[in-house]
């Protein structure tokens, strides 16, 4: 069986160095890891959905319609633009409910929608929903918000939506983001200890 | 290193990038010399073997100024006898084209790989959609086509080896899906490379003037068919059994077996594009009813199929493009889609899901220039000064974000350094006011020739060359104007005016682009006469400000909005679209994690509505 994740937010969320860090603790898991990851005009404030499967054999770098199995959001409307990819029989949410607002959204006056409505627009696709204030919790007790994504990989585990063992989540951060290690240690034990 | 698992141990698992697997696969065949212009969906396989260059010293490495010159670069090293590899988008190859022909004719003699990167849909593209397929039939050489990461390990491998034995540049053609695709690879042993060899003059081999021509394209014949005898039927393969068949390659193969197990159905796999073997297909169609060529853009392999067929197997029922689009790319639910009904699969019912999709309303997120960009600036000041009333020549990075509100000025974008030209024949049979935009890397690149040649024949737009120092758009490479080079050694700057003043032209000015009166004044002055002037508006980008910044342990400066029910500040959140200044109830806001405290804000805003963060807290990772 492929266990699809999807990881999407905003550029400069950390969608990209999540991917990475879940990619090779998988990798070390002995799972063989398949996905993409695509740079490009995603650095300039646009939305960058990251596709990660693992199995034992994967084929497709992209998740097939409606057959995520965990959707871990770094910003809420991003979440609800990849409901393409999620299906109510197995799509698990979360969902840093930190809003980075579009400036497209006072430029051509749409308006953002409120975490209520966005929980109501995602609820068909999701067999369960999780919203966390993640960058804002981070923010005010790490200092920066930058860390609201690890601390969303430790709800996950958590709540058992991600299949790879702790220690290689832990030693893959160890190796990939050693600077400033403590303090996203701290998040993701935030996250492990969250009670949603 | 970004990624230093590609340095890692023979025999270890590690999960890498497609491009990074390539230049992994470069460092186990002993490269010697890479050089290339960067381009995104083919930028990590320089990005990587740089950083090689500079932590182990072991080869040459360098960004040269377009992707022919780099082309060239190689293949000198190549004729030389070195193992030489360059890289490069689809739009790359069109630049690279004129040398790339001939030198397939003369051949080579160390290894040379040319990676080219497609990018159907253009995740990282626009100017147009492309497939470079034809160019390997036009030039005569042969292809390489991967569908996963291990596979561009281990085929760029191959690539070398082809070329070498064959003394024949070996095109490796990659996709955004698969050059972007991350994936576990097992990696083999690196070999210490050869960065020395020498030219030997050989008429019979460089002598590319009639009659030697014949000879030479004779012999390139030759050579091509060796190849696909040799390779044809070791390289592509045969999965399963049944009168259904299935033929593909690239990351379309993946869809394919995506699909899950198939009965009655088998599978060819190419991997040796060009030229592909008519001995394995002939023997793949033989006793099929009906067979699905699954390939994205245009149908290429399917017509050979088509040919082909004729010969071995004439009733036989042939879908390619019949029942998938030449527009776009595949995903494994199109794949699934078009050939369900013929591999009598169940499809799917997407109905409630689409509509349950369409209940989704949420705000549309463009890409936008960063905070204190300043290609913003820049915009702004020429909007301000110069009105609406203008036409605004767009050309290729991360200013075409222009293109988007509240800019939108970018009224055209054809290929990089096309501005110039584009500008001048407007300008030729028309009066508008004309402004040109073009970027430092794309300056340097192509914009060089257009330049002179308005120099040459007296056009007068006004041109704003944006100098942000480096190549931003692409993931920030260095050119003839950085002062660090690819292999980190310290050069002297090629500076943009030097170079435009040396073409005779007088008016040729330097603004800082993060200082609007000065930007303004030199606009609103320049743009009165009635000569070709230059202004070359300078501000680095500002990631990388933040990145030097933060390297040497500093902060970059915060600026606050003080007065929040300013109209000016107001003003300032349409017409400037600074992401970091936002609107909340009516009042402004900077936030404070989101600024990179360029200051341009505050000049533009009334006086004392914005100020410097004095204390600023620390920006820690
Ligand atoms: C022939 C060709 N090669 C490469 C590219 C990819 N590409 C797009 S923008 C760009 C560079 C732009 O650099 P610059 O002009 O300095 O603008 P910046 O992004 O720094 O603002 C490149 C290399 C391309 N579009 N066409
Ligand atoms: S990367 Fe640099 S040049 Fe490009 S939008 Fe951002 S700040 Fe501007
Ligand atoms: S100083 Fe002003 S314009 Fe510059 S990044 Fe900060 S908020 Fe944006």
């Amino acid at each position: 069986m492929t266990y699809n994740i999807l990881l999407t937010g905003v550029g400069g969320e950390g969608v990209l160095v999540t991917s990475v860090i879940l990619a090779k603790a998988a990798n070390l898991d002995g799972y063989e890891v398949r996905g993409t990851q695509l740079h490009g005009l995603a650095q300039r404030g646009g939305s960058i959905p990251t596709h990660l499967r693992l199995g034992k054999k994967v084929y497709s770098p992209i998740i097939p319609r409606s057959e995520a199995d965990l959707i871990l959001g770094l910003e809420p409307i991003e979440a609800a633009r990849a409901c393409f990819y999620a299906g109510s029989h197995k799509t698990n949410f979360i969902i840093d409910t930190y809003p980075l607002r579009p400036i497209y959204a006072d430029l051509l006056g749409q308006k953002y929608p409120s975490n209520e409505s966005i929980s109501k627009m995602i609820e068909p696709f999701a067999k369960k929903l999780i919203m966390v204030d993640a960058s804002n919790i981070c923010y005010k007790k790490l200092g920066n918000p930058i860390f609201g994504n690890v601390m969303c990989v430790g709800v996950a585990l958590a709540n058992d939506m991600l299949p790879i063992s702790e220690k290689n989540v832990l030693r893959s951060l160890k190796e990939i983001v050693p600077r400033g290690l403590e303090k996203n240690l701290k998040a993701f034990r935030m996250g492990m200890d969250f009670k949603g | 290193m970004e990624n230093p698992e590609v340095l890692g141990k023979e025999g270890k698992r590690v999960v890498l990038l497609g491009n990074e697997a390539i230049a992994r696969g470069a460092m186990e065949s002993g490269v010697g010399v890479v050089a290339c212009y960067p381009g995104t969906p083919s930028s990590e396989v320089p990005m990587t073997l740089s950083d090689v260059a500079q932590e182990t010293k072991s080869l040459y490495f360098e960004w040269s100024t377009n992707e022919k010159v780099a082309y060239e670069v190689c293949a000198g090293a190549a004729w030389s006898g070195v193992r030489a590899l360059t890289a490069m988008k689809h739009f790359g190859l069109n630049v690279a084209a004129d040398s790339f022909f001939p030198v397939i004719f003369t051949g080579v003699k160390g290894g040379f790989v040319v990676v080219v990167a497609d990018d159907p849909l253009g995740h990282s593209s626009a100017q147009s959609e492309q497939d470079t397929r034809f160019y390997y039939r036009m030039g005569k050489v042969p292809c390489l086509e991967p569908s996963d990461t291990q596979e561009s390990k281990d085929l760029t491998k191959l690539a070398f080896e082809i070329s070498e034995r064959y003394e024949i540049p070996v095109v490796l053609r990659i996709t955004t899906m698969v050059s972007h695709s991350a994936g576990t690879v097992k990696l083999g042993k690196i070999r210490k490379p050869k960065t020395t060899g020498k030219f030997v003059k050989d008429l019979k081999r460089y002598y590319n003037i009639r009659p030697n021509l014949q000879v030479l394209h004779a012999k390139l014949i030759e050579k091509l068919d060796k190849i696909e005898k040799e390779y044809g039927m070791r390289l592509n393969r045969i999965e399963g059994r049944g009168s259904l068949g299935i033929i593909t390659s690239g990351v379309s193969y993946q869809y394919v077996k995506e699909l899950g197990r198939l009965s009655n159905v088998k599978i060819a796999k190419l991997n040796l594009t060009h030229p592909i073997s008519k001995a394995f297909v002939s023997k793949f169609l033989k006793g099929l009813k009906t067979v699905i060529v699954v390939e994205e853009l245009e149908p290429v392999v399917e017509n050979f199929v088509r040919e082909v067929a004729k010969d071995v197997n004439s009733g036989l029922k042939i879908h390619g493009k019949d029942i998938m689009s030449r527009v776009g790319e595949y995903t494994p639910d199109s794949v699934l889609q078009a050939v369900a009904p013929i591999l009598k699969l169940r499809k799917p019912d997407f109905r409630r899901h689409d509509q349950d999709l369409k209940k989704i309303k949420i705000p549309v997120r463009k890409p936008v220039f960063c905070p204190g960009c300043p290609h913003r600036s820049t915009f702004y000041a020429v909007r301000k000064v110069m009105g609406d009333n203008v036409v605004w020549a767009g050309d290729v990075g991360c200013y075409v974000l222009g293109i988007f509100e509240p800019f939108e000025m970018q009224d055209f974008m054809i290929s990089m350094g096309a501005s110039l030209g584009l500008t001048h024949g407007i300008k030729k049979v028309s009066k508008q006011k004309a402004v040109v935009f073009i970027g430092d890397s794309t300056f340097f690149h192509n914009g060089m020739p257009g330049l002179v040649n308005m120099a040459r024949h007296g056009t007068k737009p006004l041109v704003m060359i944006m100098d942000n120092g480096i190549t931003a758009m692409t993931g920030h490479q260095p050119h003839p104007g950085t002062e660090i080079d690819g292999m980190g050694i310290r050069r002297k700057p090629i500076l943009i005016e030097d170079v435009a003043r040396s073409f005779g032209i007088k008016n040729v000015r330097v603004v800082n682009a993060f200082d609007q009166k000065s930007l303004q004044s030199a606009i609103r002055e320049l743009s009165k006469k009635d000569e070709l002037c230059v202004i070359v508006s300078r501000g680095l980008c500002r990631l990388v400000m933040k990145r030097n910044v933060r390297a040497q342990g500093g902060t970059l400066t915060k600026f606050k909005v003080v007065n929040n029910q300013s109209i000016n500040c107001k003003e300032l959140v349409k017409k400037f679209a600074c992401p970091a200044m936002v609107m909340k109830g009516g009042k402004v806001f900077i936030r404070e994690d989101v600024c990179l405290g360029c200051g341009v804000c505050m000049q533009l805003a009334g006086k004392g509505d914005i100020s410097p963060i004095v204390k600023g807290k620390k920006e820690k990772e």
